[in-house]
């Protein structure tokens, strides 16, 4: 049985995830791009504020780096890459979780294209996961 | 269920499985302590710096010296107005107030091209209120710009209950001319809740849903990049025409 499907599954995920940071981090540099749910104001207030950026470097595009690194262990058949992939996906994830909190109880406002991206990396890790597990000896 | 080809060894046999588990190990390991170090060291590195700039004020005192200021408007009154839609706990607003704002200055203001006009915000949260409603009890006594560009050098992180009553006195103690007793006993006057009304309607009018955002009267400035030669891309072919 080949893994194949799963590395699809991570190929898909991850260049969906790119699209969604790739996005993101346009608009960072670029605000009067920025499409969000009408009336709702997060995205704007999220996305200007100052947990969009890490030391100078917009937290999308770390997103965004993440996503690309993952989408290119889909395209190699190797166990390292799969065991690589797994521990940025999950390593993402926590940083996410930790972003998640930051609209929830700092920024009180919530950034729809933020959200979307977290579910489709929540969906990554585990088909990274999924995909370690199944092969490790 | 069967493993993928590619795990198997060479000839089927499962050949040093515990060298390739502790291999695994150690790349899943290596690859997640990296990333989760990169993060730390991203998190406090962006923690350590820019949210003070002691020196800030004292700067600024002297790119605002002499020009003169009326409530919420700074510069020439009969002249064309900028105005500048802000959010005092807003980064960008920040980044503007210090790295682009004392050009715009220099090179509009002082010689008369624009007048600037703030209208303050408070989307972020208290901290956003209570900043502002300490910026426009300064326009009362005609030193707004003075506050506001204090209290952007002492910006601090969003809604972490930064704008104490300490911090507005040290930073209206170093605004030239300012009564601070006086400014400080009219934050809650009924002049500021105008001032904020005012801002609200005018920002609802002309569809400003972030900040910063600027008006050469209602026409929207087109900012690509928040540095002095980007604001001057935009402004200068609406002051053109």
């Amino acid at each position: 049985v080949s893994d194949r499907p799963l590395r699809v599954a991570i190929a898909l995920l991850a260049a969906v995830g790119a699209g969604i940071a790739a996005y993101l981090t346009w608009v960072h540099y670029e605000p009067g791009a920025l499409v969000c749910l009408r009336g709702s104001g997060g995205c704007e207030r999220v996305n200007s504020s100052r947990y969009a950026e890490l030391a100078g470097i917009p937290v999308a595009l770390l997103g965004l780096v993440t996503y690309v690194l993952v989408l290119a262990s889909a395209l190699v058949r190797s166990l390292a890459a799969a065991a690589a992939a797994s521990a940025l996906a999950l390593a993402g994830l926590a940083f996410a979780g930790w972003l998640v909190y930051v609209q929830a109880s700092i920024l009180d406002a919530w950034c729809p294209w933020c959200l979307a991206s977290d579910c489709v990396l929540a969906l990554l890790t585990a088909a990274c996961l999924a995909r370690l597990l199944r092969a490790a000896p | 269920v069967e493993k993928p080809q590619w795990r198997r060894g060479r000839s089927g046999h499962h050949v040093g499985v515990t060298t390739q588990r502790r291999t695994l190990l150690l790349v899943f390991g290596g690859v997640f302590a990296a990333a989760a170090a990169l993060a730390v060291a991203l998190v406090l590195v962006s923690r350590g710096g820019g949210d003070t700039s002691p020196n800030g004020t004292v700067v600024r005192a002297t790119v605002l010296a002499g020009i003169p200021q009326a409530g919420v408007t700074l510069g020439n009154p009969a002249a064309p107005a900028l105005t500048e839609y802000a959010d005092l706990q807003c980064p960008y607003c920040g980044e503007f107030d210090r790295v682009v704002l004392p050009s715009v200055i220099r090179d509009y203001v002082r010689t008369g091209k624009v007048k600037l006009v703030f209208r303050g915000l408070a989307f972020i949260g208290p901290d956003s209120t209570k900043a502002l409603q300490a910026v426009y009890a300064a326009g009362e006594q005609d030193r707004l710009w003075d506050v506001l560009d204090g209290l952007y050098a002492v910006q601090g992180a969003e809604n972490s209950g930064w704008v104490t009553d300490d911090l507005l006195r040290q930073v209206g103690e170093r605004v030239p001319g300012l009564d601070a007793d006086r400014w400080l006993g009219a934050t809650d006057s009924d002049a500021v809740e105008q001032q904020f009304v005012a801002a609200s309607d005018a920002a609802a009018k002309h569809g400003v849903s972030s900040t910063p955002t600027f008006f050469l009267g209602d026409r929207r400035l087109d900012l690509k990049a928040l540095t002095p030669a980007g604001f001057r891309r935009a402004i200068d072919p609406l002051l053109g025409e």
